[in-house]
């Protein structure tokens, strides 16, 4: 095997200060590990403390048991009472169920793809950071004593100041709006990692299913969360500033509120969903010691379920007044979707049947994951129906199956996944014995808990009440049912007991405990922090069954790309997005604070608005812009070629659409595209359901709107211009073009703001959120200004050398994209204009 | 283009039609539904006829003519792809056919 032994000299290449492979790799020690950017470190993070909000949650759950379980029971007020009952939704939703798959999915996914991290690593620490600073906003209200009490949807109008003038509802909108920061950069992170840094060979019809799984749910992220993110700033901006955006007075509709929730909402149990069943995937053919049966039908079901989910929205609306029609056809779709998530069911069931299963901790999760979520399943068929839907709606029923699609469809196989995995969390293993308990008493809890409730909603008992008067047929299903939510604590507890015991007295574990087949357990499962020496190349979905030379040999002697390729960077191999042939060698950041100060300043930007202090706010933003110039100014390695081993030689990154950050980039555009979607679905929903009053709103100049589009016209142009020039290596001309695509942004957002002058964003909900489109309009502009002029800075300070054009390919992309969002909004202007204002 | 692209195509491209047409039809009834009144019940039924004969026509390309080379676990995934999003595109136009009005 040829392979480079020493640092060659070559142009533009950085050189680490030590060539130590274990060196290079290893996780920073005492404080300075919170600088870490290992997927390793960030992805545990994020599961532990998803697991410490799951706690958390868990108590209020249990806070809301014990409160129902007698009849006229005084145990808490009203008040804490909707105080708990909205945390626990809300922390289980939004920091438990999601952080903690993403933070599963960012561990796993380059161990099983064969990377050595994530292509990202500073994203993900920013990511994890937003997440945790927005978790403790959240959780905080509780100590001022203002803990959001309207529900974990936040229905308005309940949550405008006329309903609660208090800061409740603000924790749960800048809080909750602030971690989702960290799912939509993970998605992004994830997308990007999947398509860009696999093995070699490993094509999409090879990846892990897992893979696929994760792939379509980060998809699913970048495109579901922006209509929620939208949604809180358009609530928030309607709280802090007085924009109508959901006064009926105005011409503003609280039901576009529960459309943008619920856009975002139902999409989200499949997010939750679709991870967990991946896990299962995974682990199923293990324990079964067979292939997955159909990896092809799943491969469709879950891109199925990807789009489906998206049309399900409305069935959480079906008590609003909906035209029948529509009811119609959101009870169609909801129907559709049992379809793709019965041949994943029948996959699961073949495998089963494929082999003889072992019955081991995991595969008894497994199994209860299999008998829960089916019965969940059947209850959401019952509930797409019109006709019962209305019959069974805010009551019990509707909790029962909630429970039980997201509890058996995500806790039962998360928790067969923790000892599943836990080897690469500690280097032991969790107790069989006590692993039986732990399955049999959730089992048993879960279902006496959550499958009595289908009786109390059916007896009619309504969602959210504090209490109930005895003798109306309720009292011994809720005392049940709070009986069996302790015996489902009672569970949990025991787990977090054996995750204790065994740290000291666990079995430790050997190398592939389980027998498995993927490629995570290469390595014995505790490393320093490195993934692998050597990447092999893969022929197969099963490496450690199909490829027996993967486990002859010592972990760190086995076969592949980048053996002692020592350059004392961190790099991985980047790849075709299809055929996972390897194509250029990606080097990834070192240890840096940098993104956690981003992260910090963002906090304090938010934390500030909460307690309206407005240059504190000013502050967090600077420091945050700062952190994020510092993370941006890299000397890039483009143009440097090296010997990776195996008779192969890649060059350092990849100008080209392939490249991880074009791709990266792409799926950002994704994530904008949804937020600039989200906030003309609510211009048009207004414009069509609140004729009258969108028609007193004064029209945008027709000049300056059209200015406004030529210019954003000149955006796209100009950047497609600058990437021209820079592939061709005219560094002078390239940084000309960044500087007038820079001028021009700044003229389409003058012109833009010139045009909508007339309108009052007071007086009416469709002009609000005309300005309000302007104004996410110009926050993307000012990127491209900053891009564009930090680029030309770069050049003519000397740091970019021949070859190294990828940040102008990259703007160009954001600029044709920002472009275009320009001339829709300067068209919708136009529009307004030429119609005679919104008539 | 490459084989694998070309089945990863037909895996994709049936939801994409179908995300098309929903949100068409979603369209179309909004227009006729709601209080600004775009179009009358006839031409969302015309309109929504023809998009629902065309979205079919796209869905069902993987399963009338699935692609020939490529890997096998694509070219099912494609076929059953293609099949249920076209059950998922007759499903969004049943609501037209079963009703005759806004109301039901």
């Amino acid at each position: 095997m040829s392979v480079a032994e020493e640092p060659a000299p070559c142009s533009g290449a950085r050189m680490g200060e030590d060539t130590t492979f274990e060196a290079v790799w290893d996780t920073p020690k005492g404080w300075r590990v919170l600088s870490s950017v290992s997927h390793r470190v960030v992805g545990r993070r994020f599961i532990y403390t998803g697991f410490v909000f799951f706690l958390i949650a868990g108590v209020l759950a249990l806070l809301v048991r014990t409160q129902l379980i007698v009849p006229g029971n005084d145990f808490l007020d009203l008040e804490t009472y909707n105080q708990v009952f909205t945390m626990h939704g809300t922390l289980m939703m939004f920091l438990f169920a999601i952080p903690i798959l993403e933070g599963f999915a960012v561990y796993l996914i380059p161990l099983m793809l064969g990377a050595r991290d994530l292509i990202f690593p500073r994203l993900g620490q920013f990511g994890y950071y937003c997440y945790l600073f927005g978790g403790i906003i959240v959780l905080s209200s509780f100590l001022f004593d203002a803990a959001p009490d309207g529900g974990w949807f936040m229905y308005v109008p309940l949550s405008t100041t006329d309903f609660t003038p208090d800061i409740s509802a603000d924790f749960w909108l800048i809080g909750i709006t602030f971690a989702e920061i960290a799912s939509v950069t993970a998605a992004v992170e994830l997308i990007t990692a999947i398509l860009c840094a696999r093995a070699p060979g490993m094509s999409l019809a090879k990846m892990p299913i897992f893979a696929w799984y994760i792939l379509i749910t980060a998809f699913m992220i970048a495109i579901g969360f922006p209509p929620l993110i939208i949604g809180s700033i358009l609530l928030e901006a309607e709280r802090l500033l007085g924009l109508p955006f959901f006064d009926p007075l105005a011409g503003g509709d609280p039901l576009l509120w529960q459309h943008l929730f619920w856009l975002f909402g139902h999409p989200e149990v499949y997010i939750i969903f679709l991870p967990a069943a991946g896990m299962v995937a995974t682990m199923l053919p293990t324990f079964v010691g067979a292939p997955l049966f159909g990896y092809g039908f799943a491969v469709a079901a879950v891109v199925s379920m990807g789009f489906i989910s998206f049309g399900l929205w409305a069935h959480h609306m079906f008590a609003t007044g909906l035209p029948i029609l529509s009811l119609s056809l959101f009870s169609a779709a909801s129907t559709m979707v049992a379809v793709p998530t019965g041949v994943q069911i029948f996959c699961f069931i073949a495998t089963l049947a494929s082999g003889r299963p072992r019955l081991t901790t995991p595969m008894l999760f497994i199994l209860g994951f299999l008998a829960i979520f089916v019965l969940g399943g059947l209850t959401g068929v019952m509930l797409a129906s019109v006709p019962f839907n209305w019959q069974a709606h805010d009551s019990y029923f509707v909790v029962a199956h909630l429970h039980y699609v997201l509890i058996g469809g995500m806790v039962f196989p998360l928790f067969g996944a923790f000892y599943y995995w836990a080897p690469h969390f500690s280097g032991r293993m969790l107790s069989e014995r006590l692993g039986r308990w732990v399955f049999w008493l959730m089992f048993i809890g879960f279902n006496t808990t959550f499958l009595l409730m289908h009786l109390t909603g059916l007896r009619g008992m309504p969602r959210r009440i504090a209490t109930y008067p005895e003798g109306i047929g309720w009292d011994r299903l809720n005392m049940l049912s709070s009986i069996g939510s302790y015996i489902l604590a009672a569970g949990v507890a025991l787990f977090v007991y054996d995750v204790f015991r065994s740290l000291r007295r666990g079995p430790l574990a050997p190398r592939n405990p389980w027998g498995a087949a993927t490629l995570e357990w290469l390595y014995p499962p505790v490393t320093p922090g490195f993934n692998f020496h050597g990447i092999p190349p893969v022929h197969s979905r099963e490496p450690l069954w199909d490829q027996p030379e993967l486990l002859e040999r010592e972990a760190h002697e086995v076969d592949g790309l980048m053996h002692g390729l020592r350059d004392g960077r961190r790099e991985t191999l980047g790849c075709d997005p299809v055929t996972g042939a390897p194509l250029y060698i990606l080097r990834l950041p070192h240890p840096t604070w940098v993104p956690m100060i981003a992260a910090a300043g963002l906090a304090l930007m938010f934390g500030a608005t909460l307690a309206s202090v407005y240059w504190l706010c000013a502050l967090g933003g600077v420091i945050a812009l700062a952190a994020f110039a510092v993370w941006a100014w890299e000397p890039s390695d483009s143009g440097v070629e090296r010997d990776v081993g195996m008779g192969t030689t890649l060059p350092v990154n990849l100008v080209d659409r392939r490249s991880h950050t074009h791709v990266g980039i792409v799926g950002t555009m994704l994530v904008l595209m949804a937020l600039f979607a989200s906030l003309i679905f609510g211009l048009l929903y207004l414009w069509n359901t609140q004729p009258q009053i969108a028609a007193t709103m004064a029209a945008p100049l027709a000049v300056p709107s059209g200015l406004a589009g030529i210019a954003g016209l000149a955006v796209a142009l100009f950047g497609q211009f600058t990437r021209h020039f820079a592939l061709q290596g005219r560094t002078g001309r390239a940084a000309l073009l960044a500087q007038l695509t820079a001028i021009a942004a700044l003229l389409s957002g003058a012109s833009l703001g010139w045009a909508l002058l007339p309108v009052d964003p007071r007086a009416t909900a469709f002009g609000a959120t005309l300005w309000a489109i302007a104004g996410f309009v110009a926050i993307n502009l000012c990127v491209v200004v900053f891009w564009a002029l930090f680029n030309a800075a770069r050049k003519l300070a000397g740091r970019v050398g021949p070859g190294q054009s990828l940040p102008d390919f990259n703007l160009a992309t954001f600029a044709k994209g920002t472009g275009l969002m320009v001339i829709i909004s300067a068209a919708f202007c136009l529009a307004g204009t030429l119609g005679g204002a919104a008539q | 283009m490459s084989p694998i692209r070309r089945s990863l195509l037909c895996v994709i491209g049936p939801g994409i039609v179908w995300a098309v047409h929903f949100t068409t039809v979603y369209a179309l009834i909004s227009a006729a539904c709601a209080p600004r009144d775009l179009i009358d019940y006839p031409g969302l039924l015309l309109s929504g006829g023809l998009a629902t004969v065309f979205a079919l026509g796209l869905c069902l390309l993987p399963v009338l003519c699935p692609p020939r080379a490529g890997p096998p676990e694509l070219i099912r995934a494609a076929f059953w792809s293609g099949l249920i999003f076209s059950l998922a595109v007759l499903a969004n136009a049943g609501a037209l056919v079963f009703f005759q009005s806004c109301g039901g």
